[in-house]
């Protein structure tokens, strides 16, 4: 008999194993034959009818069917998991089990469903999360960056300014500073509630650009200079330069690099632990490239800068266009600053909007300035 | 198959004893050493996917190694990764248990093992994370713990509360809640249990003596930190 043995469910008592005791139970019409394995107990089957019984769910999902009869020593406890022998129990059950049955089902389906509807909750908040952050990431960063004060910018700023300019030929005084001066206060002088200093350098170099870096420092070689025709298109792409700083791209793009932590930690208020990972990207601010939505904002915004200065914007314009032209050789501005003719137009564009203003020119001649660097005057063609 | 374990505290083994053609189940590296006719075969239990689902759920081990005596009979030294005692249960059939992710060592190859997504709340502070192992079927199944394993028996109805990163597995016929282990949210946490499981019989709740997590934050604080 002991080998045809086969449990289907536990049953705990007062002398029973903590674990229970395998038995095995059979349903019939009015109640349950229990059998139990002969090691474990002194009679060798059981029976109660159902007339005794209460009925409730148990175990660790609510998934046991429950069942217990007797009192004190003789108190047992059935737990019942297997879904055959559940089902027949149901069928089998009279109607005042039934109730009982029904609501210990019902509370574990409820149990269930709000196991589902807590998870589905908790997987549709990451997402939310996951897309808020996937779509709103350039709102986190403007929101970090606008927590960063100007002095830290600054020095930010003026340790990778110090640090480049110091193995650079700097050009100190002569037309071309004064030039590039002159343009610079005169940009400077338009732009409301300035909160930069403006530091402008030329860098001897044949290299055909202008840089701007966080805090106000701005690069110029005289390699642009040579190549621009008058002063009013080296003061558009300073112009265009000085609203990199003003409108904090660079932050914008070491917050981003940064990643997302960096973000969190700025808004949560932790600036010192930023200020080491800064100086550990200090060094690649000057590889530092904008991406195209910052190029176009500086752009539009440059063109707006020069035009409130009263600087005849078609300089900008022709300046660009003549980036845009292949085959010119050494083009550094190209690489940092994807140039393309539809890039000028939309420039065009935007002049053309603006009602038309007579410029005032500048106090320095740009014939002097060139000659100073040693372009030697060419006839105008 | 016969299994006894070897040096019982807290470096202890497993020894099993393996028919010809017998294999086991254990946990992948848990192999210290067997007899030359023992082979040592990877399996996913479960198939790919639930290899896959209980390596990312759990953090349970991709692949189970089987042992197999497979020219003639052998035996098999198993031990786990951490200090800590071993226990052999003799599953029944209708006796299931729940095992934190850690504790399963080896188990007879009529075992089986699933992963299981645990509720919300337990989940996020039981202490074993969303996913525990669910052992069922008949055979004998090893588990070990970090420090000395304790029993817990519960009868019908009655409670025990345990600290929730002290547990190891449980009954399924048990059922627990997580709260608070003492009235305040503030004493709980200053008190350093936190959170602690209610546990309510009929079953059976095995307990480590050591929490693993405790352990790791205390030995953290003499490895120096690198720049």
């Amino acid at each position: 008999m002991a080998t045809v043995f086969s449990a289907n469910a536990l049953c705990f008592g007062e002398e029973f194993p903590a674990s229970g005791a395998p038995c095995l139970v059979q349903i019939d019409g009015d109640g349950l034959t229990i059998t139990y394995e002969s090691t474990l107990s002194t009679s060798p089957s059981e029976r109660v009818l159902f007339t005794g019984l209460a009925v409730s769910a148990g175990g660790l999902d609510h998934d046991h069917l429950v069942l217990k009869w007797g009192e004190g020593l003789q108190a047992r406890t059935l737990y019942l998991k297997h879904p055959d022998l559940i089902r027949a129990f149901r069928e089998a059950a009279p109607d005042h089990l039934s109730q009982p049955f029904e609501q210990a089902a019902e509370r574990v389906r409820q149990v269930r469903h709000r196991h589902r509807v807590m998870w589905g909750t908790v997987a549709g908040s990451i997402m939310a999360v996951a897309l808020g952050l996937w779509f709103g990431a350039d709102l986190l960063v403007e929101m970090a960056v606008s927590r960063i004060p100007v002095e830290w910018e600054q020095k930010l700023g003026e340790a990778a300014y110090k640090d480049f300019l110091s193995h650079q030929d700097v050009m100190k005084e002569g037309p071309a500073v004064k030039a590039v001066e002159e343009m610079t206060q005169r940009l400077a002088d338009q732009i409301p509630n300035n909160r930069y200093k403006f530091q402008v350098t030329v860098v001897k170099s044949d290299v055909v650009n202008a840089f701007a870096l966080p805090g106000g420092y701005v690069v110029v070689f005289t390699g642009l200079m040579k190549k621009a025709d008058s002063g009013e298109e080296v003061a558009g792409v300073l112009g265009h330069e000085l609203n990199h700083v003003l409108q904090r791209h660079g932050l914008e793009r070491i917050v981003k690099n940064l990643g997302i932590m960096a973000v969190v930690a700025i808004i949560v208020g932790d600036q010192q632990g930023l200020i080491g990972l800064m100086r550990q990207v200090g060094v690649e601010l000057l590889t530092l490239k904008f991406d195209r939505a910052q190029e176009m904002e500086a752009d539009l915004t440059g063109l707006q800068l020069v035009y409130r200065a009263k600087i005849d914007p078609k300089g900008m314009i022709t300046f660009f266009q003549k980036l845009s032209e292949k085959d010119e050789g050494r083009l550094e501005w190209l690489s940092t600053h994807p140039m393309s003719s539809a890039r000028a137009d939309r420039l065009k564009a935007e002049l053309a909007a603006l009602p038309k203003r007579s410029p005032e020119p500048f106090t320095f001649q740009w014939s002097e300035v060139q000659g100073a660097l040693g372009v030697s005057p060419v006839a105008a063609p | 198959m016969k299994s006894e374990i070897l040096y019982p505290g807290a470096f202890p083994m497993v020894r099993v004893e393996l028919a010809s053609g017998e294999h086991i189940k254990a946990e992948s590296g848990a192999m210290v050493g067997s007899s030359p006719t023992v082979d040592v075969e990877s399996k996913m239990e479960g198939g790919f996917l639930g290899a896959l689902s209980r390596k990312l759920l759990t953090g349970e081990k991709f692949f189970f190694q089987t042992l197999r005596a497979s020219r003639g009979p052998g035996e098999v030294l198993l031990a786990p990764t951490v200090p800590g005692e071993i226990v052999i249960l003799e599953l029944d059939g209708v006796n299931e248990y729940m095992v934190q992710k850690d504790g399963f060592l080896a188990g007879a190859d009529t075992i089986n093992i699933e992963s299981k997504m645990q509720s919300l709340s337990r989940g996020l502070l039981g202490g074993e994370g969303f996913f525990i192992l669910k052992i069922g079927g008949k055979g004998t199944l090893a588990l070990n713990s970090f420090g000395a394993i304790h029993k817990i028996e519960l009868k019908p109805d009655q409670e025990y509360i345990v600290d929730n990163s002290h547990l190891v597995a449980w009954s399924a016929t048990t059922s627990y809640n997580i709260e608070k282990a003492a009235s305040g949210w503030v004493a709980s946490f200053t008190s350093g249990e936190g959170l602690v499981c209610r546990f309510r019989g009929p079953g059976i709740v095995y307990i480590q003596s050591r929490n693993p997590g405790s352990f790791g934050a205390w030995i953290r604080q003499f490895i120096p930190v690198s720049e």
